[in-house]
């Protein structure tokens, strides 16, 4: 099957007018024929099959916006391609708007002015949607998304987490092949980041909507994706298995022991390194590979009278961090 | 659905956006009738006292003066409900960004959210007018036909003014900080369109002037053909200079805006 989207080679520059300044600063500026150019991104190559979950990762400025601004047709590429669902976003505006959902978690889509309910009726109208689907929809939506009690609430009079359910919920409420979500639960709580995800999940799973999201929250990644593309300075870093990178960066997991009695531990074992030790408390750190959890137990129980053990997976945020700091992913 | 059924039904959608937004603010806009009535009121008495007891200046009687006032200040005020043009604060926000995800084409957008709000504030207009006419002692129409070409010629010349003003619009894409310019094109556009003075008080050479640019087909060009300067073979001629300067915008916006697109920055991330 072909794939949903392809991107190739995408590049793109910024050009601005040279800054001058000092007297006459200003108007130096304005009359210069100097500029420098930023490259938001230098080489960017995927492909994405329709139905996947795919979270676009990289640090502030990577170029993940430019990206997704490309790939939505708001922004013309300086070189490159990109098609999706067999159009060229920015030579067919309409045609690709059909196809497909935005959610900027910075700005928001619903009018200011309006109740969210006429927001959504006024999207529904404007995309010239099914009259019976808009409504099951807009059901199925207020249900999932919690969203009864403010369904009739001025936009601009809603909390973060409310409106950006309602930006979720407008942007889906045609039912786009694709959706993209540019950090959809910046800022939001514990309970809102939650409700999202499920909602995005759920979308993912039942309807078959294929979804790219940006965030700088990992626990959104490892909830929701499988696979990750990792950007920085405008190009792939890495694009697969966000497990797979995990087990290469950290292929170890910890046993975190608590030692009956305060005792200090004494465990000298092949293959396993205390990482944290200290009276009554002890971190091991060992690759299952070579020595399942259970042995270790064991041997730690043969050692020393026990009161908690814990096993701990290695974040994923770890392994970005290092990541982000090395700007390079490890072979 | 037809491609051209779909077009209409967007564009017919951004501008019903806009008059529901335009009548949130009800309360906002009858505090700026109370306004624009004070000002037809002022305008009566300077042109009043201008006059003293003259019958007519320059072959222009009181009434038909009062009456070119009233209606050209009405006229620009339900012409330029944004300042002038919504674009610039769509880029300056970045809100330009949701609009180009929209399925209506940008100029669409703005074409019909200006009429729709215009929609939405002309029956604050309509108000307005009996008020304006009882507080100016404005003339009325010169004839029943000159009333009726009067709305034809209004309609092309709100068309013309939203074209304009969006050309100038769209140079926010290119300078993103653009208040100072557009100051300047506000009183350039108002003092040749004739809604400060009528082109009848201008010596030669600035009416000469002011007759080969656009913004006099905006405003003068409907006043005059209302209080009945205009007649006969030269109310057709008026009309035609005003559809050819409706069909030139229009090329303008769209090159410009062709243009435009390959600039397009997202503000604010």
């Amino acid at each position: 099957m072909a794939p949903l989207i392809t991107v190739e080679n995408l590049a793109k520059e910024f050009r601005r007018p040279k800054r001058h300044t000092g007297t006459f600063g200003g108007i130096r500026t304005m009359f210069t024929r100097q500029y420098t150019v930023s490259r938001a991104v230098r080489d960017v190559t995927f492909e994405v099959a329709e139905g996947e979950l795919v979270g676009y990762l990289g640090p502030n400025g990577a170029g993940k916006s430019t990206t997704i601004k490309m790939l939505t047709g708001i922004l013309v590429p300086t070189s490159g391609t990109v098609e999706v669902a067999g159009t060229v976003p920015w030579r067919d505006r309409e045609r690709n708007a059909r196809n497909i959902g935005v959610v900027f978690g910075q700005r928001s889509q619903l009018w200011w002015d309006l109740p969210l309910r006429e927001s959504l009726r006024l999207i529904g109208k404007m995309y010239d949607f099914s009259r019976e689907k808009y409504h099951a929809n807009v059901e199925r939506f207020t249900e999932l998304l919690d969203m009864a009690e403010f369904l009739d609430t001025p936009v601009r009079q809603l909390s973060l987490g409310q409106r950006m359910r309602g930006d979720l919920a407008a942007a889906m409420i045609y039912e786009p092949r694709v959706i993209y979500l540019d950090e959809p639960t910046v800022g939001l709580d514990v309970v809102a980041k939650e409700r999202i995800r499920a909602f995005i999940e759920e979308e993912n799973r039942d309807r078959g909507t294929t979804v790219i999201l940006t965030t700088h929250d990992l626990d959104d990644v490892e909830r929701l994706c499988r696979r990750i593309i990792l950007i920085d300075h405008g190009t792939v870093l890495y694009d697969g298995d966000h497990a797979a990178l995990r087990a290469r960066y950290a292929p170890y997991r910890e046993l975190v022991v608590t030692l009956a009695d305060g005792a200090t531990a004494d465990i000298d074992l092949p293959g396993v390194e205390v990482t944290a030790a200290a009276a009554g408390s002890a971190t091991l750190r060992f690759d299952p590979d070579r020595m399942s959890a259970a042995d270790l137990i064991g041997a730690v129980l043969a050692r020393h009278r026990v009161s908690d053990v814990a096993i701990v997976e290695p974040d994923l945020e770890g392994v970005i961090r290092e990541i982000y700091a090395a700007r390079s992913v490890r072979a | 659905m037809s491609a051209a059924r779909r077009r209409i039904t967007g564009a017919y959608e951004c501008a019903r956006i806009q008059t529901l937004i335009a009548f949130t603010y009800r309360t906002d806009y009858l505090f700026n009738l109370v306004g624009l009535l004070l000002q037809v009121y002022l305008l009566r008495v300077v042109w009043t006292s201008v006059y003293g007891h003259r019958v007519s200046v320059a072959g222009v009687t009181l009434p038909t003066q009062i009456a070119y006032a009233t209606l050209g200040t009405l006229q620009y005020w339900l012409f330029n409900p944004w300042g002038f043009s919504m674009i610039p604060e769509r880029v300056r926000t970045g809100k330009i960004g949701v609009d180009l995800v929209r399925p209506v084409p940008f100029l669409h957008q703005i074409v019909s959210s200006q009429i729709g709000l215009t929609v939405g504030l002309a029956p604050f207009a309509l108000v307005a007018l009996p008020f304006a006419v009882l507080l100016g002692r404005a003339a009325g129409p010169a004839s029943t036909g000159a009333g009726a070409v009067y709305l034809l010629s209004l309609v092309f010349g709100y068309l013309l003014t939203i074209l304009l003003a969006s050309i100038v619009g769209m140079m926010s894409f290119w300078t993103t900080e653009v208040s100072g310019t557009f100051m300047m094109y506000r009183m350039v556009s108002q003092f040749f369109s004739g809604a400060l003075v009528p082109l009848w008080f201008m010596p030669g050479w600035l009416a000469d002037l002011t007759h080969v640019l656009p913004f006099q087909a905006t405003t003068y060009s409907p006043l005059a053909i209302y209080l009945g300067r205009v007649h006969g073979g030269a109310l057709v001629t008026t009309l035609a200079v005003q559809v050819l300067w409706i069909g030139l915008a229009w090329l303008a916006l769209r090159l410009t805006w062709a243009r435009a697109l390959h600039r397009v920055v997202v503000q604010g991330g």
